[in-house]
């Protein structure tokens, strides 16, 4: 049976990673920092009344508040392990 | 064989082994993580290396192939192995036609063991300098052996069959030409677009790319047949 491994949520880590993705697109920094402040927010909001969730779960939940801020930087989040 | 015909047939499997997608999509992925963490100009030094790398994987094959074909063949292929070759193209063209891809997904991912992908990524994220970018690229290409041994074995037979003075000449310009949508990639991304645009055109034109390299198989190994063997 695969082991379950679990992890603590961090609201910054959402944020460093949205960071990262937004650079390699080459968005500038001030908007980049907004999109991340912001959907770090929101994750925060809705993971609040939550107990357990998996990663797709939480990845989902990510790139739905993207694709409203910045399709690239979601179509980015999204794919950048689906490339080979 | 004259010098022309071995020159059309390395011209013919350079453009095939360049439509293979791992090395391009190892290279995508690095762009996509060094422009992540590292400046513009770092970056654009690793995906050299990269480059540098996969280049310098393929001329060293071709040579140890011409080694082996030198010392092993009596300098030059028999027909038999020759036809060998050809079934290996047509399978390959199959497999490309038809498997390269994995089927029903919105992405460029294709059929490799999980493991191997998931390692290549772990490296292409944690690649910091220069040498780690050129092993990553030596890596890419050699996972791609599946396809390119054949390829190997006539294109190294070619350049056995060539006048001397030309063997290590062809021999670079071989590894030169499968880098070529490497570099193309390069100056994509030098000239302020970024991976993701690249990556969007790469899934945009899945089906044409898995055509076009599976159509260049096939036409390689009737090149071969007709050329060679007949």
């Amino acid at each position: 049976m695969k082991k379950k491994i679990t992890y603590e949520y961090s609201s910054s880590g959402v944020k460093q990673s949205i960071l990262r993705n937004a650079k390699s697109i080459g968005l500038p920094e001030g908007w980049a920092k907004q999109i991340a402040t912001r959907v770090a927010k929101d994750t925060d909001e809705w993971i609040a009344d939550k107990e357990i969730v998996t990663e797709s779960d939480l990845r989902r939940q990510i790139i739905k508040e993207l694709k409203e801020l910045s399709p690239d930087l979601a179509y980015a989040y999204q794919n950048h392990d689906k490339i080979i | 064989m004259s010098d022309i015909t071995c020159i059309a047939t390395i011209i013919l499997a350079g453009i095939t082994q360049a439509s293979l997608q791992l090395g391009l999509g190892g290279l995508i992925l690095l762009y996509h993580n060094s422009l992540g963490k590292h400046r513009r100009k770092k970056t654009r030094y690793l995906a050299k290396n990269y480059i540098l790398g996969s280049a310098a994987i393929t001329f060293l094959m071709v040579c140890t192939f011409c080694f082996l074909i030198g010392n092993f063949f009596n300098g030059a292929l028999t027909a038999e192995w020759l036809v060998v070759c050809i079934g290996i193209f047509a399978a390959c063209g199959s497999i490309m036609w038809l498997l390269y891809y994995r089927k029903g997904k919105k992405s460029t991912e294709l059929w490799l063991p999980k493991a191997f992908t998931r390692f290549i990524q772990k490296k292409a994220r944690e690649t910091n300098d220069n040498i780690e970018a050129f092993s990553l690229g030596l890596l890419s290409s050699f996972a791609e052996m599946p396809f390119s041994l054949a390829i190997y074995f006539v294109v190294a037979n070619c350049v056995l069959n060539m006048s001397s003075y030309l063997q290590i000449i062809t021999a670079v310009s071989y590894a030169v030409l499968t880098v070529i949508p490497l570099v193309i990639l390069k100056i994509h991304v030098k000239t302020g677009r970024n991976a993701v645009e690249a990556q969007k055109w790469r899934v945009k034109n899945k089906a044409f790319s898995k055509a076009f390299s599976g159509s260049a198989f096939m036409i390689l190994a009737a090149f071969v047949l007709a050329y060679w063997v007949m």
